[in-house]
């Protein structure tokens, strides 16, 4: 990962939520920077902190009880985390947006689609409202909403999911941002729609050279759609790398473990492998590396137990946090 | 309509419509919708049904129309007022058929404020503008003695602030249907014009406790957390207090005016309405539409009252009117006592503390007119605002 031409790097950054049963992490000393128009993706299970991370970007982290407690989220030269609620204010939508999980439920019912769009278009791009409506409608033809001046007029119960969704997508990238943070923008969709919705985020990226933050735990669009990856284990990332290369041969466990429970053509006959163990409360963090109670290599292993592995880059391009990778140092 | 309008289809059904249809289900609250409306009609044409002055008359051979030359400054205001709504509501059906349904709402708002601003300018140019005159000619004593003729008085002929001592303290007759009080005015004229009071005091407190509770509110929610806690304890402490003998005693320090009494009534009644949009707001703020408004940069303002308070206005409608009820009935309780507004402005609850005269006999129809007046508006106010809550309300709603 170099640093030149970084549109985003968050160095460090952790993020906890202060409970009343105790103290959450949900996000630890996270750490990858993105390109100038290339789809990063961040993967991982439920619960591993993905999408706090994006929240953090957005500063949207629910404050109390959440709270960032460290790390640097560097944007266009400036630290996003130091910025005033205003400064935010006018990058959030602007220059980065985010599309939503449950297109169902981010659009305001009470309004139609074409006021919810017209509405940022005029706030952000200081349109009037005959343009604002005219970039709404425009937008709409984008995202392949036929008949987009009579569609603008419907309310968002009127639209199946699918549509719901494309209309996030042209709320969002309505402004021209330059990163668009979609967080798990397909999983509430038809398998059908998903391509499509993707499809369409390819042909905006492509048209204006924007960067995407793809959260997703869908390893198939990962390997179809990412130009890079990291993946993230319990509130940390474990590696860190180009698409392809993660796919030809994962360093970390449990990327090997993740990439062997996929089910392949023309796999047939017996169970899919898993990975053994379940995923670790929040609350209750195993010592030492985070997997090991999971690892076929770490179960066993001292140091696995009782220190906990940084990221470290082991060639070019490669980052991964784990004792046994090839290549890690083990100081 | 004459022809079906094909594009009134295309546009499926509103909520608006939606709640009207279920709303309307019940005869029954029709009619006290109906009711309702009675009122204000009686409110708005008071001086046309009661009044001491002729419609016309003929003095000395000239025709003198003195029903019109003393209509005061208030009398404009409320038709002016009145007639704005008359048209407002006229646009809303309008609205509906021919505007598009994405604009709708703000084409209404922009309605909305230009009715208001109408009438703060008129209201304000009527008081500025409006001669007062004293009129005191006994025109029934100069059709008596032959002085004028061909007068057309009102239904009833008597004006609110007439006293008449002969005829004082007498139980329904045919010249006074509903009796006389005290000072020998007519009962029914003053309960008709009292009308117009009881209505006022309705809206307008209501409209201020519901802007003063929806602001509270709306913050306390939003921002939950520490501002929230101590926010939501101290309406709680204003709640603890009964607001009644609060009113009393803050009644007592200023002057005897209805518009103080709109005031201090509307002070503090808010707490109920900051509750609702509190707990509206607290559900809704976490929802992923408001996520979605914040993650584009929308400002505060308009996320608090454009984006979230449209999905919690529904029970604080349902408040308003039952608030209105209440207020009505404040207003009632305060005259009574004789804190509210001074005689001779009538009202409904001044009237109804003469019931008990001075001399200790009980007038019966000083208490029985002004108190069925009280109840079934009151009554009216509550039953509305019951269907409404139960047409508001999803879950209650059948499927259409």
């Amino acid at each position: 990962m170099s640093e030149n031409g970084a549109l985003l790097s968050i160095k460090g950054l952790s993020v906890s939520f202060f409970t009343e049963e105790g103290v959450v992490k949900a996000v630890q000393e996270v750490s990858f920077s993105i390109k100038k128009g290339e789809t990063f993706a961040l993967v991982g299970e439920s619960g591993c902190g993905k999408s706090v991370t994006a929240l953090s970007i957005m500063r949207l982290v629910p404050e109390p009880p959440g709270e960032i407690v460290g790390g640097k989220i560097m944007f266009g030269g400036q630290d996003l985390l130091e910025l005033s609620e205003r400064q935010m204010r006018n990058i959030r939508g602007n220059r980065i947006a985010m599309i939503f999980q449950e297109p169902m439920t981010s659009l305001n019912p009470v309004y139609t689609v074409g006021s919810q769009i017209a509405e940022a278009v005029g706030l952000h791009q200081k349109k009037g409202q005959s343009e604002a409506d005219a970039k709404t409608v425009e937008m709409l033809r984008k995202v392949g909403i036929g008949d987009a001046e009579k569609r603008a007029n419907d309310y968002p119960h009127q639209m199946s999911g699918g549509m719901q969704q494309r209309i996030m997508i042209a709320m969002a990238v309505s402004c021209e941002p330059q990163l668009l943070i979609a967080d798990e923008p397909t999983t509430a969709l038809d398998v059908t729609i998903q391509a499509q919705i993707l499809d369409l985020l390819d042909v905006l990226q492509e048209q204006s050279g924007m960067s995407i933050l793809l959260i997703t735990h869908n390893l198939g669009i990962v390997a179809e759609r990412a130009d890079d990856v990291a993946v993230m284990y319990a509130s940390r990332i474990v590696e860190v790398a180009e698409s392809r290369s993660l796919f030809a041969e994962p360093l970390h466990p449990y990327t090997q473990g993740l990439l062997k429970s996929l089910p392949r053509l023309g796999f047939s006959g017996r169970r899919l492998p898993t990975i053994a163990g379940i995923v670790p409360e929040p609350l209750h963090f195993p010592s030492g590396c985070k997997f090991h109670p999971r690892c076929p290599i770490g179960c066993n292993d001292k140091k696995c137990r009782n220190i906990e592995p940084r990221l470290k880059e082991v060639r070019p391009s490669r980052w991964v946090a784990c004792w046994y990778a090839p290549g890690y140092e083990k100081d | 309509m004459t022809k079906p309008n094909q594009q009134h289809k295309e546009w499926g059904t509103s909520y608006g419509e939606m709640v009207w249809h279920e709303f309307t289900r019940s005869k029954f609250v029709v009619i006290w919708l109906g009711f309702i409306i009675l009122l204000f009609l009686l409110a708005i044409f008071a001086p046309f049904l009661a009044n001491d002055k002729p419609f016309v008359i003929k003095i000395d051979g000239r025709q003198h129309y003195p029903i019109f030359r003393n209509l005061n400054a208030a009398d404009y205001s409320i038709f002016l007022a009145a007639t704005v709504g008359l048209i407002q509501i006229l646009l809303i059906c309008r609205n509906h058929r021919r505007i598009d349904p994405s604009i709708r709402s703000s084409v209404l708002w922009r309605q909305v404020f230009i009715d208001t601003l109408i009438i703060i300018i008129g209201i304000t140019l009527l008081y500025v503008f409006t001669p007062r005159r004293l009129d005191a000619t006994d025109y029934k004593s100069m059709v008596a003695s032959g002085k004028a003729s061909g007068a057309v008085f009102a239904p009833v002929p008597y004006g609110y602030g007439r006293t008449d001592l002969k005829v004082r303290e007498q139980p329904p007759n045919k010249q006074h249907w509903l009796g006389t009080d005290d000072v020998g005015s007519d009962v029914l004229c003053r309960l008709i014009h009292g009308s117009r009071i009881s209505l006022s005091v309705g809206f307008v407190a209501v409209g201020i406790s519901s802007i003063i509770g929806i602001i509270i509110g709306a913050i306390l929610g939003y921002s939950g957390g520490k501002a929230d806690f101590f926010g939501m304890r101290l309406v709680e402490i204003m709640m603890a207090v009964p607001v009644f003998f609060l009113i009393i005693t803050i009644v007592a320090f200023f002057p005897r005016s209805l518009f103080n009494i709109m005031l201090i009534i509307g002070l503090t009644t808010w707490t109920e309405d900051a509750r609702f949009v509190r707990a509206e707001f607290l559900k809704l703020r976490r929802q992923d539409f408001v996520q979605a408004a914040v993650s584009l940069g929308l400002p505060l303002r308009s996320i608090l009252f454009g984006h979230m308070l449209p999905n919690a206005i529904a029970p604080v409608l349902v408040n308003a009117t039952f608030g209105i009820a209440g207020a009505i009935f404040i207003e009632a309780a305060l005259s009574f006592l004789g804190f509210g507004v001074a005689p001779p402005t009538p009202s409904w609850g001044q009237m109804l503390s003469l019931g008990v005269s001075t001399t200790g006999r009980f007038l019966w129809w000083l208490t029985l007119f002004p108190g069925l007046a009280i109840f079934f508006t009151v009554l009216a106010y509550n039953l509305v605002g019951e269907a409404l809550r139960d047409a508001i309300d999803p879950r209650l709603r059948k499927a259409v």
